[in-house]
């Protein structure tokens, strides 16, 4: 087995000052220790130089780096210490190697998951999302606060994003709906005799459109899976 | 042996509940079997007329269920056909002098009394509906090839369910000509939707209205299409199961009946 050892402590000269990379998980003295060693080196150039302070993607490291920050201004009279702009891919990239490493079994997701035929009279509600395998006959009525998916024939009335989620969307592998609401935008169904194709519904412009799903691949250019 | 209690019913009126009833009991009567069919539309009494004992009435399935006689005083027993039982409704009462508590108490009476005990129910999914199908251990759903029959039966089918019955279809009222030109649903098509066992399909047949108006049992009629798809529909009821269950055709030529054999689509 071969262990990577990484420096404590990486300098890099940007613009008018230094980016300092420190690994939070190596004791505070030393890395006082190892930013003297490498600031030692730098004489002069220190002296109210802008000091940028990474920890990387840790948290709960403002103590250590307020430490440091005042240890750089009285032994080696920098100026302005701050931490790097929060980026967005940082934390996205940490959520992913957590759901990576983790197997997603933190994660809750509403999802009220069926299988049958719902029929005519019988009315489905949920928070979030309603996922049904099975069909939708007409008469019956589906309601959710979320996305709802018919793993079959859609051929009922439904609500996805009540009251008022407008990202919400509606998907079928044979979507042929008598009435269909998203958020509070409604649509009449549309009556043509089709062959079945997976098809969605969503908003567009404050009007509701159906598409086919395979083709338009509404969530296809997400990169990573992400809980909804 | 306990007889069984089969509910005919639908949700939607007029599609042919009355006439099913009537015909399925006397085709398992015929089968050799005591068959008992009552009218549960309390105040809109149909089957006595049907069946032609509109005058032979004393007592009625109220007076039965609210002890005022007893359950042979009110079966009247049916001359043509043997073993065939009526229990007439009330005319003059409305749905709610039955409750299901006692209609529980008179069909526990009425399964010993018979094989057979054909409910024909009201429309709609009130009082009536729920007295009808309270002792029930089995339900026949008719439905005519249309829209809002479908709905309603679809509904009704989801209301026995939740009260463990399992129901079975019979599409009643099919006409072959109007289904080939696309004008009336087919029976896969009503199908698809209510996916449920089928018990028969039974085409659309003036000899229904002739029969009704005389009060001759349809069954009875040997050139009634009607007639004789319900005869096979208590066949199959009556445990004849494999017996298969017949398309009604406009066209009864040779190659009607070859294209069939093959397994084509009209
Ligand atoms: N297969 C058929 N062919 C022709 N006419 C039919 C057929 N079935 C039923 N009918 C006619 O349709 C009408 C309604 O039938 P029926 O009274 O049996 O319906 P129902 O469901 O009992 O009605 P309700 O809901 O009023 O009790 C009657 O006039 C009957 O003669
Ligand atoms: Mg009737």
């Amino acid at each position: 087995m071969t262990i990577e050892m990484q420096p404590p402590v990486k300098l890099k000269g940007v613009g008018d000052g230094f980016w300092v990379t420190l690994d939070p998980s190596v004791s505070e003295d030393k890395l006082k220790e190892e930013v003297t060693r490498l600031f030692e080196r730098l004489k002069h150039l220190t002296i109210n130089a802008r000091i940028t302070l990474d920890t990387g993607d840790a948290r709960g490291c403002e103590n250590l780096i307020a430490n440091i920050g005042t240890f750089l201004k009285n032994t080696f009279d920098v100026g302005v210490v701050t931490t790097p702009p929060a980026k967005r891919s940082v934390p996205l990239e940490r959520i992913r190697q957590r759901d990576l490493s983790k197997g997603w079994t933190q994660h809750r997701s509403e999802v009220l998951m069926l299988r049958g035929r719902v029929r005519s009279g019988q009315r489905i509600k949920a928070k979030k999302h309603i996922v049904i395998i099975g069909n939708v006959n007409p008469g019956a009525e589906i309601s959710a606060g979320g996305n709802i998916i018919v793993m079959g024939r859609l051929m009922g009335q439904v609500h996805a994003g009540d009251p008022d989620n407008e990202e919400a969307v509606v998907l079928a592998l044979d979507f042929r709906p008598t009435q269909i609401q998203i958020g509070g935008v409604v649509a009449a169904g549309i009556d043509e005799n089709s062959d079945a194709v997976a098809e969605f519904a969503s908003i567009d412009k404050g009007r509701i459109i159906v598409q086919d799903y395979l083709k338009a691949e509404p969530f296809g250019n997400i990169p990573w899976p992400e809980v909804i | 042996m306990e007889g069984k209690i089969i509910v005919v019913t639908s949700g939607k009126g007029g599609v042919g509940k009355t006439t099913a009833t009537a015909s399925i009991g006397a085709a398992l009567a015929l089968e050799g079997n005591r068959v008992a069919v009552i009218d549960m539309d309390i105040g809109l009494r149909n089957l006595d007329v049907v069946l032609g004992l509109e005058n032979r009435i004393v007592f009625n399935i109220v007076d039965v269920v609210n002890k005022r006689c007893k359950l042979t005083q009110a079966a009247i027993r049916d001359r043509r056909i043997e073993n065939l039982f009526l229990i007439p409704a009330s005319q003059s009462d409305n749905k709610d002098v039955l409750t299901t508590a006692g209609v529980e108490r008179a069909a526990k009476i009425l399964k010993k009394e018979f094989d057979y005990i054909l409910m024909d129910s009201p429309a709609g999914i009130e009082k009536g509906f729920e007295n009808s199908i309270v002792s029930a251990s089995e339900a026949i759903v008719i439905c005519t090839p249309d829209v809002s029959s479908v709905r309603d039966a679809d509904r009704v089918i989801g209301l026995l369910y939740a009260r463990s019955i399992t129901p079975k279809i019979i599409v009643n009222r099919i006409v072959p000509q109007m289904v080939a030109k696309g004008d009336m649903l087919s029976h896969e098509d009503v199908m698809e939707v209510l996916s449920v066992e089928l018990a028969g399909l039974v085409p659309m047949d003036e000899q229904v209205v002739i029969a009704t108006n005389m009060g001759m049992p349809l069954v009875m009629q040997n050139n009634s299409k009607a007639g004789q798809a319900f005869r096979r529909i208590a066949k199959r009821l009556n445990g004849e199961t494999d017996l298969p269950i017949q398309v009604p055709t406009h066209k009864t030529g040779m190659w009607n009946k070859l294209s069939q054999k093959l397994g084509f689509k009209k």
